[in-house]
């Protein structure tokens, strides 16, 4: 029987990662390691500025928070609507299917100008209260983290529900019944059965939310404000307004370095939950 | 596997047609950046159709911000993507420290004796300049008089403020600065005033969503340059510009060459073509409001200088002291305005 | 007994559907406005919009006063077509090769073929322009396919990965006991169990290759205008609502993209009856 050991088929990726982005990444590491804006004197100084600084790991922590946050925010919200859209009829979830990847659809451009409406001081969510008689004053939605968090749900939760789902619907129908006729109410069906075994799909919904929640710059920096300071932001402004690029790759490699470890975790969680469905 | 072959044909198909020349031949060409919105438009529809008709060159625009210009020509070391600038003085200077900007010999340029003296350097040439204020909306907030202004009701409770990563809010930060007894290298006094009216302050947001934040009305006034209020006034936003009482910001907007640029001499004959009399004639109509740097074009009136010689009454700044010191201003402003 | 137990699925049904009509709400709300706002008799975006009126959708189909959008979005269509068409066969192998293996090394590749997503797009544009341009290249087409290829590659990754991990390794297992070669397995067994997951990761990475912003920042020319970074450029100077209409003009090509495929698919079902 001719067949390629497994790990070879990871090979063509592999060189193209290594051609295309390991390189440009490891000068980025390189570039770190300089003093001044011209990148010519080496040294350390620009880590030093930046780990010396407090102010830099409130930033980390807000960043990472964030991302946390929005995972919470789109599994809560989220994992809901992939339960019901398991037991809608199949016309219905193709009709449901296209309403997920919608967000998608809408280029970030005009998604912050969207949320802008929403959550402005004159936005929909305030006159709505206002003429409910809820509240008098306006709320402040934009610009704070709360605002930003339910911004980025949306765009987030394709990412959480596309997995999810292409991981549940082949889930046998039949557990769910043979629970339900052991005598098990739907929670614990759900909590027992359907999480369980939906695992892997929560697990990468998860990963792809957090990694590209943290990083959402024009999110982040439109409907966020420049009061929320996450490190995408320094990273702009370091690399396209002052040009420091040792200090912008110092900020970028401690982003990748903190997101990753997040995310490996994450990782090796599904892993172990993949290993636990198959015994 | 039908879908996967059909899906490789039509990749290979789209990458083909991507070889195809797409220009109409022409003797030369030159590429350049411009700021997007007003500036390309304008640019295409005035400065594109003269450099054809004049000297058969094609004129290929990039709508860039001054700071990614910048930054992809520095990151592009000596092969530059473009080979003309439009930059203001922040940027501008910011290009000639890192060695981007390629000399500009005057002589070359036919129209330099239409310039006023000083407009033709040996970086560049001056195409025109921008005034900044604020920006208010007449139907929500009566007019401010000043910058100072901007920290008492009703106003502080609308404003919409940005930092320091524009040239524009740069500018407009340093006139508040002065209002409360700063100067041009010393903004504290803008950063306690800024302090006590944190909470009160409608938004604090990034340049690019200031025209949103403002239509919506998450704020009624903001600084900003002439040209953005008579563009957006032109889309029917209910904005006016005002005339702080210690005077509006004017500043020179520049074109250069690009170190390492290829067409040269054909980026001579599009600066030539961008002053000349009858391409600053149709850029200083609406919907474009461009002050011309063309000494022979008349000034409209609705344009906030009568003439060129009024440019220095505006306010003005020294660019190469403000640079040295903005990298620090713009980490003073995240961590003061942090949450 | 039987009573609280229909209690409890009432609760079930009532927090389950008050859950998911709030995604809908979050989902919806922002597509409603957008295409509410692109229909303005206007001349800037503004919500609510004056009046209603096709003209921008009528502008944004104009050759004359379009042509510049017309051209960055065949640019952003034939990077995403190129870029998803790579990753899906790059992406898809890869994941077969690292699903099953238990190696400690298959697992920091997998962290490395992530780390992309992580890496700000604007870092890696950067640090890509930056590099190509040492090595000698210019930016072009072609550098700014490669550079979407690595940053879309994880999504379809991901979701593979995701399918993989829940196929039964016994399916495998027992088609090749049974004789059938490893390349016929792939065909007949994996490959239309893990299609969905395909699918759905390469349906993510033509979207985000559509949007992507800071990678086509650097890596694209004046004759490779990218259709997002023109949308960009629109909102901040004039809030022109065509950027609203283009979005409309997306919204309604999936939809059409939906409907057809809906159709042959449910048409070689009836053949194969």
């Amino acid at each position: 029987m001719i067949k390629p050991a497994e790990w070879q088929l990871a090979l063509p990726l592999a060189l193209a990662f290594a051609s295309i982005f390991l390189a440009p990444l490891l000068m980025l590491v390189g570039v770190s390691f300089f003093n001044d804006d011209k990148i010519s004197q080496p040294g350390l100084a620009q880590w030093a500025k930046f780990l010396g600084d407090p102010f830099s790991y409130k930033v980390i922590a807000d960043t990472l928070l964030l991302g946390v946050k929005t995972v919470c925010a789109t599994i809560v919200v989220g994992y809901p609507l992939a339960l019901v859209y398991l037991d809608a009829p199949p016309r219905l979830q193709k009709v449901m299917i296209f309403v997920i990847v919608m967000p998608l659809l809408l280029s970030v451009v005009v998604r912050t100008f969207a949320w802008i409406v929403v959550l402005g001081r004159e936005g929909v969510i305030n006159q709505l209260l206002i003429s409910l008689g809820i509240i008098s004053e306006p709320l402040r939605l934009l610009q704070t983290e709360l605002g930003l968090v339910i911004s980025l749900t949306q765009i987030e939760m394709p990412l959480m529900l596309l997995p999810l789902i292409s991981v549940m619907s082949r889930l046998d129908p039949n557990l769910r019944d043979a629970s339900a006729a052991l005598g098990a109410s739907r929670w614990r069906t759900l909590f027992t059965v359907i999480v369980p075994l939906s695992m892997p799909g929560l697990v990468a919904g998860c990963l792809l939310v957090f990694a590209s929640s943290t990083t959402a710059f024009i999110s982040q920096t439109v409907i966020g404000g420049v009061r929320l300071i996450y490190l995408p932001l320094l990273i702009w402004q370091q690399s396209l307004v002052v040009f420091n690029w040792p200090f912008a790759a110092v900020v970028s490699i401690t982003l990748l370095i903190s997101v990753l470890t997040v995310v490996s975790a994450l990782s090796w969680l599904g892993r172990r939950s993949g290993g636990y469905v198959h015994g | 596997m039908f879908s996967r072959r059909s899906l490789l044909a039509g990749a290979t198909a789209l990458g083909g047609a991507s070889l195809l020349p797409t220009l109409a031949h022409a003797k030369g060409s030159v590429t350049a950046a411009i700021y997007p919105g007003t500036w390309e438009e304008a640019y295409r529809s005035i400065v594109v159709p003269a450099l054809k008709k004049d000297s058969d060159v094609e004129l290929e625009l990039q709508p860039l911000f001054a700071v990614d210009q910048v930054a992809k020509v520095k990151a592009a070391r000596g092969a530059p993507p473009f080979d003309a600038f439009v930059l203001d003085p922040g940027p501008r200077i910011m290009a000639i420290e890192a060695g981007l900007i390629e000399k500009f010999d005057g002589k070359k340029l036919m129209n330099a004796s239409k310039l006023p003296a000083g407009f033709v350097d040996e970086w560049g040439v001056c195409v025109g300049a921008q005034v900044v204020g604020i920006a208010y909306n007449p139907k929500k907030v009566p007019a401010p008089k000043g910058w100072k202004d901007l920290f008492s009701e009703p106003w502080v409770s609308r404003l919409g403020l940005t930092g320091f990563q524009t040239t524009f809010g740069t500018v407009s930060l340093i006139e508040i600065a002065k209002v409360f007894g700063g100067s041009e290298t010393n903004v504290e006094p803008a950063f306690v005033e800024l302090k006590k009216v944190l909470p009160k302050i409608a938004a604090v947001g990034q340049p690019a969503a200031m025209a949103g934040l403002f239509q919506q009305g998450q704020c009624d006034v903001m600084y900003t340059n002439t040209q953005t209020v008579a563009t957006l006034k032109g889309r029917g936003v209910d904005i006016e510009f005002v005339k702080p009482e210690t005077g509006a910001v004017a500043f020179y907007t520049t074109l250069h060459i690009t170190k390492g640029a290829t067409e040269v001499a054909n980026a001579y004959k599009y600066f030539d073509a961008a002053v000349s009399k009858g391409v600053q004639e149709a850029l200083t109509k609406p919907p474009y409001n461009f002050i011309p740097a063309n000494k022979d074009v008349v000034m409209p009136s609705y344009l906030p200088m009568k003439s060129l010689d009024e440019f220095n009454s505006f306010v003005l700044h020294d660019w190469a002291k403000i640079n040295p010191l903005r990298a620090g201003w713009i980490e003073k402003f995240n961590k003061e305005m942090a949450k | 007994m039987g009573r609280r137990r229909s209690f409890v699925d009432l609760s079930y049904g009532v927090v389950i559907g008050t859950l998911a009509t709030i995604a809908l709400l979050i989902i919806v709300a922002p597509v409603v406005i957008v295409l509410t706002t692109s229909f303005t008799e206007g001349r800037s975006l503004k919500f609510p919009p004056t009046g209603f009126s096709l003209q921008w959708y009528e502008a944004l189909f104009d050759p004359s006063k379009s042509r510049q959008i017309h051209r960055a979005a065949l640019n952003s269509l034939e990077v995403a077509a190129c870029s998803t068409a790579f990753g899906i066969l790059l992406g898809s192998m890869a994941a077969l090769g690292l699903a099953r293996g238990r190696h400690r090394l298959g697992r920091v590749v997998d962290g490395f073929f992530m780390s992309p997503l992580v890496l700000p797009g604007l870092t890696f544009g950067l640090a890509a322009l930056m590099y190509f341009t040492l090595i000698g290249f210019r930016p072009s087409l072609n550098l700014i396919i490669a550079g979407h290829m690595i940053v879309t590659v994880p999504f379809i990754l991901r979701t593979t990965t995701a399918s993989l991990s829940q196929l039964d390794p016994a399916l495998n297992d027992s088609s090749q006991s049974l004789g059938a070669s490893w390349l016929y397995t792939l065909r007949r067994v994996t490959l239309p169990l893990i299609a969905p997951g395909i699918f759905a990761g390469a349906f993510l990475a033509f979207m985000a290759s559509i949007d992507n912003v800071p990678v086509s920042l650097f890596l694209s020319t004046a004759r490779t205008d990218m259709l997002p970074i023109r949308m960009w450029g629109m909102m901040e100077s004039t809030l022109d609502p065509r950027i609203a209409a283009v979005s409309g003009v997306l919204i309604t090509a999936a939809f059409l993209l939906m409907l057809v495929m809906e159709w042959t698919v449910g048409l070689t079902r009836r053949m194969r009856e």
